[in-house]
């Protein structure tokens, strides 16, 4: 086939929309599921710690409505929080797994695309370096070079194209430890506030955990911290409101 | 050439080959940090065991906590096979013995016999764990022949400019430039320039050999000596080098007969097992009136059968000892085109070797020194003026010079000029003057016609020839082949393991009888040529299992009709290649002796995991039928079977 006979491969674009569209792909297969930051048992940990507290400051809310004895009530948060926790646990280690396994199809597929279709890879090349400033004979001479080198070139299609980060991942089970260890530190806490305090006490710790885990990854990510704070305790603070507001609502019609 | 530096890092990049050549595998993930995969190694493994820690602590707990950690047991170790089951029932159609397993142990859950279900999932992941493990290193071992084949080329543009380029992307006819020390990248022939090549890393060849233009030269030859402009003859895919790595990577798809046998065995036989335990628990309701359910009813005894006349281990058996024998000869890099080798090497009783450069190494001796016109230098002042000249080459025959010169002076000389595959020309300070000399190939010299009789009469006797020219004065040197290093042990070595040996060579008899007395060999067919070998090699592989060792393109007759042809270095050599059965990338031909102790251990092995397989599965089923055997042993007999045939075969790993 010709050089500039390639629509499969580029599904009738030009090269450098196919990169663009690529780069697309690439960017929502290195997406975790809880957003876009970086990926790691850190951030699994504050984002379990949030669902965790407002979960068990909800149930609290639920079961303030019933006549259940503070022993059952304790009895009922312990195995809920329990159940919980493993899921966060799961969840979190099964979305990196899953993530992991979406890498790996991807970094497949550019293989199997570089073996086989090297002048369309020399082409998206082209377009990318092009983007970047290169040109003429300087251009060619980079391609050149990057073709040369079988895993240079993947690495460089990975990294340039696809926009991934090589070698910068936890392992799943290491991302699901530190979700569960969030988890558990924000179901201790809601534990102790709701023992010693009551449901006030549950509140003020399950308010304080939410904005440590707000407050500690935006401050790493260098975002505003004020504004993560005050948005995640209001979100924590309106679902309350929901639950507390609809309860009181159909439970008394 | 412009050199274009894109990004330095900060640390050695990630080399995607591994991940590729291990199938994906975790542990060699591009995107998991260096903590991330250390984890991963052996994850199945480790799963099985945390399993199995958990199996253990259900023990000492009693009630609901002991509930949850049996849930959790089939949650690590049962979702998984229960999810390969369901895809392969529903998405391949087949019933399998992973089916059967998961049938049983998910039915023992919902027996009330939880703990019997996850013993059996455990012992079944680890005895997986097990399998993976070994194909796992078998695949480590078999990738690295991949680091033979040449990954780039330097080749030169029309406007006469040099680019690096990716072997994959250089077309026939395309014209590259190969500098000393390096690899030549592709099948190709000189258009320019003179080289001595090592042929070592691709055939085991150890004599380097001169080659100039109009030559060809194969991918992955070293170039020790000169620079070489070459056109490439054949692409990157149908290189030789490439061939021998299909050679390797097909090896572990070719199935001995009893492997592929049990593959198609398994499906029926587990199709059987299923009918007959329904058969079972109909006949003990309807017939025999014995209860449904309980430790007493008759789904419970169709379980145990069920679970005991699975052939996990006498499917596992065969292959893992293949795998594993075929994976450790790679290591040592014996190449052997499909496990069905070992049983025919196990058969051989007869060893054949070729002479030359099978039984002998290359690795030169001076043999004589003899005027061919008159001079009046002795013999020592002849050894110790060439010797001064041959210091400036890398040949082995300047070493064997230097060998024997050791202890005499040594002359300087001046314009030194080394001629790739011919020679060494200078000028040699002797006495004050300067006398011109050549040491090199006899070859393209002047002779006189005696000269020339003497020359083919020394190169009759299968002696290596060179000329030294000094003044007027021109002498022959003479080298010999010596036999290889470790060549008498191991021809004791294969006659205390009751193996006859013969010599098949081409040389005068007088020559090839006294090598054959040097290693050991007492039988000698001497004088043959290639079509003479071949007769002799039918002749005698009728009576018995015959081995022949061969190094060249004239041996591959003989060694397509022998029992097993053993191809010594001879990868560069597209003939011998595809007709040897087994192929050594190194020239060790002592490793042979280890070769037969293989194959004769895979077969050992291969007969013991029969063995314990069939006990376990016969020796447990009928008396689990009949009610005798719990369903905790039926487990135990059933897996211990299959984790005895595993750690059984990785015996064969062992060097």
């Amino acid at each position: 086939m010709k050089q500039n006979e390639q629509p499969a491969h580029f599904k009738g674009k030009d090269a450098l929309s196919h990169v663009v569209e690529v780069q697309a792909k690439g960017k929502l297969a290195t997406t975790e599921i809880h957003g876009a930051e970086t990926p790691g048992s850190m951030f699994a940990a504050f984002d379990a710690a949030k669902d965790v507290s407002i979960t068990l400051f909800l149930l609290l809310i639920f079961l303030y409505f019933f006549d259940f004895t503070r022993e059952h009530t304790f009895a009922i948060f312990k195995a809920f929080a329990g159940g919980f926790l493993f899921w966060k646990f799961a969840r979190a280690t099964w979305i990196a797994w899953s993530r992991l396994e979406r890498l790996h199809r991807v970094v497949e597929e550019e293989q199997t695309e570089i073996q086989e279709n090297r002048e369309q890879e020399r082409d998206e090349l082209r377009a990318l370096y092009r983007a970047k400033g290169f040109e003429g004979k300087l251009l060619e001479d980079v391609v050149d070079v990057l073709m040369a080198d079988g895993d240079r070139l993947l690495r460089e299609m990975l990294q340039e194209e696809l926009g991934f980060y090589l070698e910068e991942n936890e392992h799943p089970l290491l991302q699901g430890l530190g979700a569960s260890v969030g988890a558990f530190i924000a179901a201790f806490c809601v534990y102790v506030g709701f023992q010693f305090f009551h449901y006030y006490g549950a509140a003020f710790f399950a308010f304080l955990v939410i904005g440590v885990a707000s407050v500690w990854p935006s401050v790493r990510e260098k975002n505003r911290a004020v504004k993560a704070l005050l948005w995640n305790c209001s979100f924590a603070f309106f679902s309350s409101v929901i639950v507390y507001q609809l309860l009181q609502y159909m439970l008394s019609t | 050439m412009k050199s274009i530096m894109l990004g330095a890092r900060r640390r050695d990049p990630f080399v995607f080959h591994s991940f590729f050549e291990m199938g994906l595998d975790e542990s060699a993930s591009p995107f998991l940090n260096k903590r991330g995969r250390e984890i991963s190694k052996n994850i199945s493994f480790k799963a099985a065991l945390c399993a199995a820690l958990l199996l253990v602590a259900s023990l000492f707990v009693e009630g609901h906590l002991s509930s949850i950690i049996l849930s959790s047991v089939y949650l690590i170790v049962g979702i998984p096979f229960l999810i390969n089951a369901i895809e392969d029932i529903f998405f391949h159609r087949d019933i399998n013995i992973d089916v059967l397993m998961t049938l049983a142990a998910f039915s023992s859950y919902f027996l009330n016999a939880a703990f019997e279900g996850g013993l059996l999932l455990v012992l079944f992941a680890l005895s997986g764990s097990l399998e993976s493990l070994v194909t796992l290193r078998a695949k480590k071992a078999l990738s690295l022949v991949h680091h033979l084949a040449p990954q780039k080329a330097l080749l030169i543009t029309g406007e006469g400019e040099y680019q690096e380029r990716a072997v994959e992307d250089v077309p026939v006819g395309a014209t590259l430039f190969v500098r000393t020390g390096e690899l030549v990248p592709l099948d190709s022939v000189i258009v320019e320039g003179l080289a001595l090549l090592s042929f070592a890393h691709v055939t085991g060849e150890s004599v380097p050999v001169g080659k100039q233009k109009g030559d060809e030269v194969v991918a992955g030859a070293r170039v020790l000596e000169g620079n070489l402009v070459i056109k490439v003859t054949h692409k990157s895919a149908e290189s030789q080098v490439a061939k021998i790595i299909s050679l390797i990577t097909e090896a572990q798809h070719r199935k001995p007969k009893i492997e592929r046998w049990f593959d198609q065995f398994g499906r029926y036989y587990a199709m059987s097992i299923i009918a007959i335990s329904v058969c079972a628990t109909l006949f003990f309701t309807l017939v025999m009136h014995l209860p449904l359910l309980g430790s007493s009813g008759a789904l419970y005894r169709s379980l145990a059968f069920l679970i005991t006349a699975s052939p996990c281990a006498l499917i596992l058996a065969v292959p893992t000892a293949y795998l594993s024998a075929l994976a450790i000869a790679a290591k040592k890099g014996i190449v052997l085109k499909g496990g069905f080798v070992f049983d025919a090497i196990e058969k051989c009783s007869l060893v054949a070797f070729d002479k030359t450069g099978t039984l002998t190494e290359g690795s030169f001796q001076l043999a004589h020194i003899e005027k061919v016109t008159e001079s009046n230098w002795t013999e020592e002042e002849i050894l110790s003026m060439a010797a001064s000249l041959e210091r400036y080459a890398v040949h082995p025959f300047a070493k064997a010079l230097l060998d024997e010169a050791e202890g005499l002076p040594l002359y300087s000389a001046k314009s030194v000029e080394v001629i790739p595959g011919q020679g060494v020309e200078g000028f040699l300070q002797y006495q004050g003057k300067g006398l011109e000399a050549y040491i090199g190939t006899p070859d393209g010299r002047e002779l006189t016609v005696e000269a020339k009789g003497l020359l083919e009469k020394r190169r009759h006797t299968g002696k290596i020839v060179g000329l030294f020219e000094v003044g007027e004065a021109k002498v022959f040197i003479s080298f010999e082949d010596k036999p290889r290093e470790y060549i008498k042990q191991m021809t004791e070595g294969l006659f205390q393991r009751g193996k006859k040996m013969v010599m098949l060579t081409g040389d005068h008899r007088k020559n090839a009888e006294k090598v054959a007395r040097e290693v050991g060999i007492f039988e000698v067919y001497a004088d043959l040529k290639p079509e003479d070998k071949l007769q002799k090699i039918e002749e005698l592989s009728k009576k018995e299992g015959l081995l022949m060792c061969g190094d060249g393109i004239n041996d591959a007759p003989a060694l397509s009709r022998a029992t097993v042809g053993v191809s010594m270095g001879t990868i560069a050599s597209g003939a011998a290649k595809e007709v040897a059965d087994c192929i050594f990338l190194h020239d060790h031909i002592e490793e042979l002796q280890w070769l037969f102790d293989k194959a004769a251990m895979t077969k050992k092995i291969v007969r013991q995991n029969l063995c314990i397989a069939l006990i376990a599965m016969v020796g447990g089923s009928l008396p689990a039928i009949m009610g005798f055997i719990p369903l905790w042993l039926a487990v135990i007999l059933h897996e211990g079977g299959t984790v005895l045939v595993g750690l059984n075969a990785m015996r064969l790993l062992r060097q």
